[in-house]
This record gives C-alpha cells, sequence and structure tokens, in this order.
C-alpha cells in the first residue's frame, strides 16, 4: 500500500516538474512554429524533464520535504503532523501556486485573450450594430419561420418516434441484469461498443454524412437525430432496466413464467414511466439539436437561419432567434411539467 | 408414515464466487408435511430453496421430484417444475403497480401461451381460480387496489393466493415473515397452515425464530455453513442442539 501512494506521488510530481519545465523552455526560448511542430525531438525533451522531475520528487521525499504530490496522495499516517511550517511557507503551497499561475497564463495564451480586442471601438460599434438589428426583429419573415419551426419541431418528433421501438427492444440486449449467459452477455458487449461508437459522433457530423447520402434538406436531419436518438435512448433505456428490482423478476420467474413473459410483467411495468420520461426528454433536446442541426444542411429553422445570417440580414436572423426561444421554452416547459406528472 | 413428495440427493452448491453454500444436504420432503429449514443467516437455507424450483442451479446432486432427477432438466422443464412447486418470498416480490387480483392471475402465467398473456387473454376459469384464492386468504375485497397500496403483512396473503393459483403440489417459502411486524407473522402463518391442512399442499419453510417453528412446524431440518446438522421433530429441539445451530451463547427470542 506505501508504495502504491509513492508511485502516485512520483507521478503527479514529475509530471508537474516537466510541465513546469515545458512552460518556461517555451516562454525562455520564443520558439517558432516549426520547432515546436519537430513531436520527436520535443517528446524526447519533456521525456528527459519527466525522469529528472522522477528523480526530484524522490530526492525530495527523502529529504522529507512535502511536494503537491505528497500531500494529495499521501494516506493519514505518512504526513508529518508534527510539521509547523506556516502554510504560506510550504513547498506544497509554492508547488501549487507555481503551476496555477503557470497554467492560467498558458490559457491566456493560448485563448489569444486580450482585452484589447475585447475595447477597441471599432469592433465594439460592429457589435452593437448586429445587437440592435438582431433586437428589431423583422416580422415579415415571421410566417416563413413559423412554417419552417413547424418542420424543425417534425423532424425531432419523427426521430424520437422512429428511435423509439428501436431502442425499446435494443435496451432490453444491452442490459447487464438480462444478458447474463456467456453467449447474450457476447451480444451485449457487441451492441454496447457499436452503441457507444454512435452516440460518441455528434448529429452534427450523422447531419453532413446524411446530407450527401439523401440530399440536403429536413430528411438528412431527421435521420441525424434518428441514429443519435437510437443511441442515447438505448442507453438511457438499459440503464433503467438495470436498475430494476429483482424481487418481482425472481416472484414471476418462480411462477414457471417464460424468459418473455417474464421482461413483459415483470420488468416492463417497472420501466414503462422512466421509458416515458425519458423519451420526452429526448424529443425536447431532439427540437433544439435539429436547429444546430440546420445549419450544416438538416433542414428547418436551422437552414433558414444559416441564410440570412450569411447575408447578414440581423433583423430577418432576430426574429427567427425570437421564434426558435419561444419553441424551445415552451418545450421545454411543457416538458418539465410532464415529467413531473410522470413520477 | 406417507410418501416422499420430493428426494434431495447429495445436493450441492458452489456459487461463482468460490463460496460453498449448500455441502451434501440430503433430505425426504414427506407428502403434506409442513417441513421447516432452520439455521443463521447464510447457513444456506434461501440457496436450498431456490436450487429445488432451479431458480439456482445446483452443481452437483440430484432433486426427485415426480420421478424425475429435476437438479439437471432445462428450458421448458424448468418451467414445468417451477409450476408445480410455488414460491412466496420475504420480501412478497409481487407487482407493485398491477392490481392485487392481476398478481394473482399472474400465477397462471406457466400454462399460457406467451402471446395470449401479452395481452393479459386470462380465462374465465383462471379468473374464478384466482377470486377463490382471494377469499382463500382472506382478502377478496381488495381485488382491485393496487399491491402497492397493502401493508406487508397483506401483501404475503397475496403472494400466498398467487401461489396457489399456480396449483402446486409443494409451496416453498423464504422467511415468510422476516419482514412483518410479529401480530402479522401470526396471520401469515395461520394462512400458510390453513394451506398445508385443507388444501393438502406440502410446504418447505424457512424460519428465523425457534417459537414459530414450534408452533407451526411438523418438522424440522437445520443447516450449518450449508450443512444438514439436524433432522427430526420441532420438540427435539433442546438447548443442546439450539446451541449447536445457532452457536454458542447464541439466545432464543420469542415472537408473540
Amino acid at each position: 500500500m506505501t508504495s502504491k501512494y509513492v508511485f502516485k506521488r512520483t507521478v503527479f510530481d514529475s509530471i508537474s516538474f516537466a510541465y513546469v519545465c515545458s512552460i518556461l523552455l517555451v516562454a525562455l526560448l520564443h520558439p517558432t512554429e516549426e520547432t515546436l511542430l519537430e513531436m520527436g525531438r520535443n517528446f524526447a525533451i519533456f521525456g528527459a524533464l519527466l525522469v529528472t522531475g522522477v528523480g526530484i520528487s524522490l530526492g525530495l521525499g527523502r529529504l522529507k520535504v512535502g511536494t503537491l504530490g505528497h500531500t494529495i496522495f499521501a494516506p493519514s499516517h505518512a504526513k508529518n503532523h508534527e510539521d509547523t511550517t506556516p502554510t504560506f511557507l510550504r513547498f506544497s503551497t509554492w508547488h501549487l501556486i507555481i503551476t496555477l499561475l503557470l497554467t492560467i497564463l498558458v490559457g491566456a495564451n493560448q485563448t489569444k485573450f486580450s482585452f484589447y480586442e475585447l475595447t477597441d471601438p471599432g469592433g465594439f460599434a460592429g457589435a452593437i450594430r448586429l445587437f440592435k438589428g438582431i433586437s428589431n426583429p423583422n416580422f415579415a419573415i415571421f410566417p416563413m419561420a413559423v412554417l419552417k419551426i413547424i418542420e424543425t419541431f417534425f423532424i425531432a418528433f419523427m426521430a424520437t418516434l422512429l428511435a423509439i421501438p428501436i431502442a425499446f427492444i435494443g435496451s432490453f440486449f444491452c442490459a447487464k441484469n438480462i444478458m447474463k449467459t456467456p453467449v447474450t452477455f457476447g451480444i451485449y458487449a457487441v451492441l454496447r461498443f457499436f452503441l457507444n461508437i454512435t452516440r460518441s459522433v455528434e448529429a452534427l457530423i450523422w447531419a453532413i454524412i446524411f446530407s450527401v447520402w439523401v440530399g440536403i434538406g429536413p430528411f438528412a436531419g431527421m435521420l441525424a437525430l434518428w441514429l443519435h436518438s437510437v443511441a442515447s435512448l438505448t442507453k438511457q433505456y438499459s440503464e433503467i432496466t438495470e436498475a430494476v428490482n429483482e424481487g418481482p423478476i425472481e416472484g414471476i420467474r418462480s411462477t414457471g413464467a417464460g424468459f418473455l413473459q417474464t421482461i413483459w410483467y415483470a420488468i416492463v411495468p417497472q420501466i414503462i414511466l422512466p421509458y416515458v420520461a425519458f423519451t420526452i426528454d429526448r424529443w425536447d433536446i431532439n427540437v433544439r439539436m435539429a436547429t444546430i442541426i440546420g445549419l450544416v444542411g438538416g433542414g428547418g429553422i436551422g437552414t433558414m437561419l444559416i441564410k440570412y445570417q450569411g447575408q447578414a440580414l440581423w433583423p430577418e436572423v432576430g426574429c427567427i432567434i425570437v421564434v426558435i426561444a419561444a419553441v424551445v421554452w415552451l418545450m421545454d416547459t411543457a416538458s418539465a411539467h410532464l415529467r413531473e406528472a410522470l413520477k | 408414515m406417507s410418501q416422499t413428495i420430493l428426494s434431495i440427493k447429495n445436493l450441492e452448491k458452489t456459487y461463482p464466487n468460490g463460496v460453498r453454500a449448500l455441502k451434501n444436504v440430503s433430505f425426504d420432503v414427506k407428502q403434506g408435511e409442513f417441513l421447516v429449514v432452520i439455521g443463521l443467516s447464510g447457513s444456506g437455507k434461501s440457496t436450498l430453496l431456490r436450487c429445488m424450483n432451479r431458480l439456482h442451479d445446483p452443481t452437483g446432486g440430484e432433486i426427485w421430484f415426480e420421478g424425475q432427477d429435476i437438479a439437471k432438466v432445462q428450458g421448458q422443464q424448468i418451467r414445468n417444475v417451477r409450476k408445480h412447486m410455488a414460491m412466496i418470498f420475504q420480501h412478497f416480490n409481487l407487482i407493485p403497480r398491477h392490481s392485487v387480483l392481476s398478481n394473482v392471475l399472474m400465477g397462471r402465467l406457466g400454462y399460457m401461451s406467451t402471446l395470449k398473456s401479452f395481452f393479459g387473454k386470462f380465462s374465465s376459469k383462471d379468473r374464478g381460480e384466482a377470486r377463490k384464492y382471494l377469499d382463500l386468504v382472506g382478502i377478496g375485497s381488495k381485488a382491485h387496489i393496487r399491491a402497492d397500496q397493502l401493508s406487508g403483512g397483506q401483501q404475503q396473503r397475496v403472494a400466498i393466493a398467487r401461489a396457489l393459483t399456480q396449483e402446486p403440489k409443494i409451496l416453498l417459502a423464504d422467511e415468510p415473515v422476516a419482514s412483518l411486524d410479529p401480530a402479522t407473522c401470526h396471520t401469515v402463518m395461520d394462512y400458510l397452515r390453513k394451506v398445508n391442512q385443507e388444501l393438502g399442499i406440502t410446504i418447505v419453510c424457512n424460519l428465523h425464530f425457534l417459537s414459530l417453528v414450534r408452533q407451526y412446524a411438523t418438522r424440522v431440518i437445520a443447516l450449518k455453513d450449508g450443512e444438514l446438522v439436524f433432522e427430526g421433530s420441532p420438540k427435539d429441539i433442546d438447548n443442546a442442539w439450539f446451541e449447536k445451530i445457532y452457536g454458542e451463547g447464541a439466545k432464543e427470542v420469542h415472537v408473540n
């Protein structure tokens, strides 16, 4: 056990040492982008720093100097409780402060944080103009926006609806407590693997793929959301199924009921309400995602939005935003009330 | 002596994690008796019952029931065994959102085709039986109430009615009163005795309290660490046996 914490402490200290040194090196030497892209050599330098860090950490450990890694990972009995050094004079305190401070500076540098840009009068005036445009919506296009938001609403509806039966059946095959035997567990593992991949690819990417497959428009958007919903709902459904109370299952099995009868009588009554709640929530999420997906050719109000935004027609954009906001708010409220009632 | 209805020979159960829950257990269950299994928690009582109706698979030995070794049967045959060997549980194991009557009807699932059961098409004969057994356990007036709105004792009586609807030859009862208060305890035990004496259904029941054992059992077996250590009449359990089964220094608790 002791060696385990020493290992964790050493790894932590060595990484933090190599990290701090690399930042200082970059700050001092101002390398060109070309130099920074030479991965092989840079990894070698970082590796050397890591090894040095291990040495330093072990050395400090022998000298009984409490590094930050030691403070975090050492179990209570390994800590020096007699130490009367004030907190601000301890090694671990400065270890933390220096690491944190450098990280903040690197963060500011990486995001090109600039007060100059933020307060630049020209840029600021542009933003004001745009905001003024948006806050004076041009309601001439309101009827069209309504038509398009209806399209978006039904993209989300169809995606959710068509995902339900597949996710419902699939969820049982993805529930650990049902797929217990070696063969069924194999099916479980394979299904889970594919679902995780499907889910980790953003609906936005699926929309691009489907817009090439079936052409730009609401159908592509619906298919993208459908695929994403199948993966998400299957996972959520199966988690509910995994959390069911085993008692009723045992009770129904003991009557001589078969596999499907046990699912239908012992599991389904326990899961049906949470299923409905999750489905409503998914529909709500899909309405919001359908808007975004429209930006990449998935149809609906998103496509309309990107069209006006490209032409810098801000009052029209404002009108569309008002419509989207109203519908998202309505869906959100309705779904919250529905889910509350189903509890 | 009446004839043997179920015979267990050298039964073994080792769980996948290596725990040996049953060690070479052999005994007979006689037709029409009220056999009580006693022993500490973890002595293997629940495992024994679940091996008998094959909710668990024994890892060795034989279980003879209706001229067949049911220890190794598979699929449909397991379902047939369970139909004739009903079970009630410590936590009742009803379906909370379903009505009392619907829960009792579920005792017929083993006799129905999957398709019919999906649409809840229980025959009027089944419904009649379910009503009859609900009346038998004194709960007929609550047929249309949701099962989770009943008290613990009432739920256990519904569970008994569900078991009876299976028309079983043997009723297994796993700690049927362990989660009930002492007063309700006796009501449930009295109904089990009624089932045993009036319907002639053989009962195998796990129990904690010796006072209940003396009151209701016609015969007792005791398990300790998965082994059968006692077999005999309830009145034969004297202090020496009590200490052997429950360990030195154990004190008997009375339920009244």
